[in-house]
C-alpha cells in the first residue's frame, strides 16, 4: 500500500472523530509565504518529499498560479498529524492574499474554525493582514500567529537577539491591536490576542523550513540564541531537523484551535439566521453526523474528468454518494454522485463524510460557491458577504464563431466559481463582460479560458464601472403610466453611510426576519418609523413604502420593484447602477381593474418617477477609487509619489519605516490601470506597492460630463441628457 | 373631428348603421386590437367590407404616441374604432380627453359590447350586477394566486346578492410576449401574436377560491353560435368551449326568473343554483 493511500485511510478513520478534528485556513498578505508554510506542513504530514518543500509549492496547482508565483485560488487539502499521543485530522485551506481574490478568502472562512495568520517578520502587519483578519473575525475564526522570514533578521539584517525581539514584539503588538479593535464588540469571544506565553505565536523559516515557540523552545531547549548561532553559521538543515517548522505550527494547530464540537456551537448562530429551537439547530451545534445534512458551499472547482466539484464544510449530517439533496435558491433536488475529500490538488473519493469536515462533492450541478445544500429544506446561511463590489470590466469575444458556445459556458462556469466576477452574456453581438475586481483578476480570469479552455479570445480595454448617487433630498415627484390611469408620487435622498455598510455586510438585508432587519437598520441610525416602512432593498438601496391604506398596492407592488430595480440598475446620467439612495413611497393613484395596471403600465410610470426623483436629488456620477501604499528607497520617493499624483490622486502620508519610505495615498481605478509596469520603471524595479479597493467618490465637476458622455457614446446612448439636469 | 366608433361584438356585420356611415365618411380610421378583438372578421376583412383602409395601432400607439391620431382628426374627419364599445375599455376616455383638450371636436357612437350580451344571453337581469372585474393570466399579475381585484369584487358582489361579469385577459402583439404559453413571431410578427383566456382555463383559476359556486360561461357572444353553459365552477374547469372570446359570470342569488333562464338557456342543474 502505498505512502498517499494509507494517509488516506486514516484521514477516513479520524473523521468520524470531531474532538480530533481541526479546520483551518491559512491566510496572509500576498507574498508574506503561506503557499511555503503550507508545504512545509505536507512535507511533516509525509504528503510530499521533504527535500522539495518550499520549491514545490504543490498547493499551487494551477499552470498560472506556479508561472505567477502567488496563489490565486483557494485550495483544500487534508493531513494527520499526531499530537500529545492522538493523531488528529487537520483540513487545510490556503487562500490567496493579492487583494483582487479577496472573495476565495472569505469563503474559506465560512469553511474553518481557526485561522494562522502568517505576518513577513520584516515587513510586518501590511494592509492585507488588517483585510483578511477582519474577514476571519467576522466568520467567528479564532486567529493565531506566525511570524515568518525570521531568517531574514538574522543573516540579511544582521539583527542581535536585543533588536529581534523587539521587531517580533512590535509585530505581535500590532496585530494584537487590530484583533482587539474588531472583537471589542463581539460578545460571544473571550480574549482572542496572541502572545508568546499563551503558544499562539509561532516564529520561523518557511524557507529554510524551521520554527519555533515557547512550547517548542520548552521541548527541545533550544532559545534564540541557538537559533541565530546555528543561522549565523549557515546550518539551516539542521536547524530543519532539530526543530522543523511543521511539528511548531502543527501542535499550534492542534492545541489552540477549536474542534468542530466546540466551535459549531459558537458559529452557528453567526452565521445562521434559521430558527434556533429547531432540530435542524441542535444537529449542527451537536455536529451530529446522524442529523439532516446541512453542507455550505464555500468553492466550485472543475475536475476535467468528473465536471463541477462543490467543496465546503458539512455542518451536520453525513453526505454520501446516492441522496438528494437541495440546493438553496433553486427548485428540485440534485443527486450526490461522488463525495471526497482533498489531498493537494487531488480529490480521493470515500465512501461517505460526516459533519465537522470538509467535502468534495460532485453532482451538485446547481450549486455555487455561497450555497447552501441540505437533505430537508431550510433556511439559507447568511450569505458570505464580500464587500469589494466589481470594479473594472472587460469585453471578452471568441476569435471564431465555432467557439462560442464553449466560451459562453466557460463564462458561466466561471461565474459560478467565483462569485465576485459578474458576467454578461450578450448572445447577440457576441461581445461578452466581465466585470471584477481588479486589473490582475481579469487578466487571470481571460487566461484560463484561453489556456485551460483552449479558446483564442479577443478582449477589449479594461474599462472602469462607475456608479451614480443622489447628492440632496428631493421633492417630491410623479410617475405616470402610459395610459394615465396610474401615479405614483416618490422622492430620493442620500442613505446615510452607516446603513450603507450594514447592508454591505450583510448586517440588514431582506432575507432576514423584519424584526431583526428593523433593529439592525435602527442601530445604523435609521428612524424606528423609517425602518418599520422598509420594502425593499436593491444594491445598497432602500425602499420606503410610506403610503397609507391604498387598495391594491399590494398585487402591484411587485411590478413597482421591478420597474424600481430596472430605474436603480441604469442611472439617469450613464446607466451606470445606482447606489446609497433612499426611495421613498409617498402615495400612488391605481386603476380599479388589474388589466389596465399590468407590467406595462406599472413599470414604465415607477421608472419615470424614479429618475425624475434621482435627477431632482442632484445625482451624480461616482468613480471606484484605490488606496495605493508604496514603500521604496529614499532617493526614488519623489518618483513614487509622483506616480500618484500623476494620476489625479492625493498622497495622504509619507513615512519612514525600517530603511524605506513609505508612501500612502488613493486614486482613482480609472488612472490606475497601467500602474504596475509604471512604477517599475519610475522607481528602476526597488519598489513594492499594494493597492486595495476604497469604495467609490464623487467625481470632480470638471469631469462630470465628459465622462458621462464618453459612457453613453460606448453605450450606444444619445449624446444629450434629459433638460432637467442643468446642474452638472 | 374624433369619432369613436364601436365594432360590436363578432365580425364586419356587428357595427351599427350609424357607425358604419361614419367610417365610410372618414377621411382616415384608426382602430386598436389589444382591449378586445373581432374574432369573426380580420383587419382586411373589414377594410373590404367598408371599402376604407384601416391603421392598426397597438397599445403604444394609442397611450404613449397618440399624436398621429390626434394631429390627423385635428382639421380632418377621423374615426377611432374598437371592438364592442369604445368607452368601456376604460383607456379611450383618456384619449378623448385629449382631444378635447387641442379643442377638437369628438363624438361617440356605441357599439353591442360584452356586458349586455353577458345580460341578454344568461337571462341575469342588467339591474342584479355588482361591480365587473377583469381576471388576468397569472404571469401577468403581481399577486400569489388570485389578485385581491378580482377575489375583492367577486365576495363584495356575493354578500350583497349581486351577479359578477368576469372579463377574460386578452394579450395581443408585444405584451403576449410575456406569455410563458406563446411562442414565435419574431420581429414583425408581433402584430400576430395573440393569447386569450378561455372559460375553462378561467374557472380552473377561480375554482381554487370558489369550487362550488357556480359559473356561467359565455362563448362567443354576437356570432351565429354562442354557447352558455352554466355548471359549478369546478366542472366548467373540465369543459371546453371552442373558439374565443369567452367570459364569465358569477350569479348571485338568482330571482326564479333568472333561475328558469339559467336551467332552460345553459343548462344548470337547479339544485347548484343560489335562489332569493
Amino acid at each position: 500500500m502505498g505512502r498517499r493511500k494509507k494517509i488516506v485511510q486514516e484521514c477516513e478513520r479520524l473523521m468520524d472523530e470531531p474532538e480530533n478534528i481541526r479546520n483551518i485556513a491559512i491566510a496572509a498578505h500576498v507574498d508574506h509565504g503561506k503557499t511555503t508554510l503550507t508545504d512545509n506542513l505536507l512535507a511533516g504530514a509525509g504528503m510530499i518529499s521533504d527535500d522539495t518543500a518550499g520549491e514545490q509549492l504543490a498547493m499551487d496547482t494551477k499552470e498560472d498560479e506556479q508561472e505567477r508565483g502567488i496563489t490565486i485560488d483557494a485550495a483544500n487539502v487534508s493531513m494527520t498529524h499526531e499530537y500529545e499521543g492522538k493523531n488528529h485530522l487537520i483540513n487545510l485551506i490556503d487562500t490567496p492574499g493579492h487583494v483582487d481574490f479577496g472573495g476565495d478568502v472569505t469563503r474559506a472562512m465560512r469553511a474553518v474554525d481557526g485561522a494562522l495568520v502568517v505576518v513577513d517578520a520584516v515587513e510586518g502587519a501590511m494592509p492585507q493582514t488588517e483585510t483578511v483578519l477582519r474577514q476571519a473575525l467576522r466568520e467567528g475564526v479564532k486567529p493565531t500567529l506566525f511570524i515568518n522570514k525570521v531568517d531574514r533578521l538574522i543573516s540579511e539584517l544582521q539583527e542581535g537577539p536585543q533588536e529581534m525581539q523587539e521587531r517580533l514584539l512590535s509585530v505581535i503588538a500590532d496585530v494584537n491591536e487590530l484583533i482587539e479593535g474588531m472583537t471589542q464588540d463581539m460578545d460571544d469571544v473571550d480574549d482572542w490576542t496572541v502572545s508568546v506565553e499563551g503558544g499562539t505565536v509561532g516564529f520561523g523559516s518557511a524557507l529554510y523550513k524551521w520554527g519555533v515557540s515557547m512550547p517548542s523552545m520548552q521541548r527541545t531547549g533550544m532559545d534564540f540564541g541557538d537559533i541565530i548561532d546555528l543561522e549565523q553559521a549557515g546550518k539551516r538543515q539542521e536547524l530543519h531537523e532539530r526543530t522543523p517548522l511543521s511539528n511548531v505550527v502543527l501542535d499550534m494547530v492542534c492545541e489552540h484551535f477549536p474542534n468542530p464540537l466546540d466551535a459549531q456551537p459558537r458559529r452557528i448562530p453567526r452565521v445562521w439566521r434559521g430558527d434556533d429551537e429547531s432540530e435542524l439547530a441542535e444537529g449542527m451545534r451537536l455536529v451530529d453526523d446522524e442529523g439532516e445534512v446541512v453542507l455550505m458551499v464555500t468553492d466550485i472547482g472543475i475536475d476535467p474528468h468528473a465536471g463541477e466539484i462543490a467543496a465546503g464544510r458539512v455542518f451536520s449530517g453525513t453526505i454520501e454518494k446516492g441522496q438528494e439533496l437541495y440546493v438553496s435558491g433553486t427548485a428540485g433536488r440534485n443527486r450526490v454522485q461522488s463525495v471526497g475529500i482533498y489531498m493537494g490538488g487531488e480529490r480521493e473519493e470515500v465512501e461517505s463524510v460526516p459533519a465537522g469536515n470538509i467535502a468534495a462533492v460532485t453532482g451538485l450541478r446547481d450549486a455555487i460557491a455561497g450555497s447552501t445544500v441540505s437533505s430537508v429544506e431550510m433556511t439559507p446561511f447568511e450569505s458570505i458577504e464580500h464587500i469589494s463590489e466589481p470594479v473594472i470590466t472587460k469585453s471578452v469575444e471568441a476569435q471564431t464563431m465555432d467557439d462560442l458556445p464553449k466560451l459562453i459556458e466557460t463564462l458561466r462556469q466561471v461565474s459560478k466559481e467565483d462569485p465576485t466576477i459578474q458576467i454578461e452574456i450578450n448572445e447577440d453581438t457576441g461581445e461578452h463582460l466581465i466585470s471584477g475586481q481588479g486589473e490582475l483578476h481579469l487578466e487571470v480570469i481571460t487566461q484560463r479560458i484561453e489556456k485551460n479552455q483552449g479558446i483564442p479570445v479577443n478582449t477589449g480595454e479594461p474599462i472602469v464601472v462607475y456608479r451614480e448617487a443622489v447628492q440632496r433630498e428631493s421633492d417630491t415627484v410623479e410617475g405616470i403610466s402610459p395610459n394615465r390611469h396610474n401615479r405614483f408620487y416618490i422622492s430620493a435622498e442620500p442613505l446615510d453611510q452607516e446603513i450603507v455598510e450594514a447592508i454591505q455586510l450583510g448586517e440588514a438585508s431582506m432575507d432576514m426576519p423584519e424584526q431583526e432587519r428593523r433593529e439592525a437598520l435602527q442601530d445604523a441610525g435609521m428612524g424606528k418609523d423609517d425602518s418599520q416602512d422598509v420594502e425593499h432593498i436593491h444594491g445598497t438601496n432602500i425602499l420606503l413604502d410610506q403610503t397609507k391604506g391604498i387598495q391594491h398596492l399590494n398585487e402591484t407592488m411587485e411590478l413597482f420593484i421591478e420597474g424600481l430595480e430596472d430605474a436603480l440598475d441604469n442611472g439617469p446620467l450613464a446607466q451606470e447602477p445606482v447606489q446609497g439612495t433612499l426611495i421613498r413611497l409617498h402615495d400612488a393613484k391605481l386603476h380599479e381593474d388589474t388589466i389596465h395596471r399590468g407590467p406595462a403600465q406599472v413599470i414604465p410610470a415607477t421608472r419615470e418617477a424614479v429618475h425624475k426623483s434621482l435627477i431632482d436629488g442632484h445625482i451624480m456620477l461616482l468613480e471606484p477609487m484605490q488606496d495605493v501604499r508604496i514603500d521604496v528607497p529614499n532617493d526614488h520617493m519623489g518618483a513614487a509619489s509622483g506616480e500618484i499624483q500623476g494620476r489625479r490622486g492625493r498622497v495622504d502620508d509619507m513615512y519612514q519605516e525600517g530603511d524605506l519610505m513609505v508612501v500612502e495615498g488613493i486614486a482613482p481605478v480609472e488612472e490606475m490601470i497601467g500602474f504596475s509596469s509604471d512604477i517599475r520603471s519610475a522607481t528602476e524595479g526597488r519598489a513594492s506597492w499594494n493597492t486595495e479597493n476604497a469604495g467609490f467618490e464623487v467625481m470632480a465637476d470638471s469631469l462630470q460630463t465628459e465622462t458621462i458622455m464618453e459612457i453613453r457614446e460606448r453605450k450606444g446612448r444619445k449624446l444629450e441628457l434629459p433638460p432637467s439636469i442643468d446642474y452638472i | 373631428m374624433l369619432t369613436f366608433i364601436g365594432l360590436g361584438l363578432y365580425d364586419e356585420r356587428s357595427i351599427t348603421v350609424e357607425g358604419r356611415e361614419a367610417l365610410r365618411d372618414a377621411d382616415r380610421a384608426f382602430a386598436e386590437r389589444y382591449t378586445s378583438h373581432l374574432v369573426g372578421a380580420s383587419m382586411a376583412d373589414l377594410e373590404a367590407h367598408h371599402g376604407t383602409p384601416i391603421e392598426v395601432r397597438g397599445r403604444e400607439g394609442v397611450e404613449r404616441d397618440p399624436e398621429p391620431i390626434l394631429a390627423a382628426a385635428d382639421g380632418g374627419e377621423v374615426a377611432f374604432l374598437t371592438a364592442g364599445d369604445t368607452m368601456i375599455s376604460t383607456t379611450h376616455v383618456d384619449l378623448r380627453l385629449r382631444a378635447h383638450d387641442r379643442g377638437i371636436d369628438t363624438r361617440v357612437i356605441h357599439g353591442v359590447t360584452a356586458q349586455t350580451a353577458a345580460s341578454a344571453l344568461t337571462g341575469l337581469q342588467n339591474y342584479r350586477f355588482g361591480r365587473a372585474t377583469t381576471l388576468p393570466f397569472p404571469y401577468a399579475h403581481g399577486a400569489d394566486g388570485l389578485p385581491e381585484s378580482v377575489t375583492a369584487p367577486i365576495a363584495d358582489n356575493r354578500e350583497r346578492g349581486l351577479h359578477t361579469v368576469v372579463y377574460l385577459d386578452i394579450k395581443v402583439g408585444e405584451e403576449a410576449r410575456r406569455s410563458p404559453n406563446v411562442t414565435g413571431g419574431d420581429g414583425d410578427g408581433a402584430e400576430e401574436l395573440a393569447e386569450y383566456m378561455t372559460a375553462d382555463v378561467a374557472a380552473s383559476l377561480l375554482a381554487a377560491a370558489y369550487p362550488e359556486v357556480v359559473g356561467v360561461a359565455v362563448a362567443r357572444a354576437g356570432s351565429p353560435d354562442p354557447l352558455v353553459v352554466a355548471a359549478p365552477l369546478a366542472e366548467l374547469a373540465d369543459r371546453e368551449f371552442g373558439d374565443p372570446l369567452h367570459l364569465l359570470v358569477i350569479p348571485g342569488k338568482c330571482h326564479p326568473i333568472e333561475a328558469d333562464a339559467l336551467v332552460s338557456l345553459a343548462g344548470a342543474d337547479r339544485g347548484d343554483l343560489d335562489t332569493v
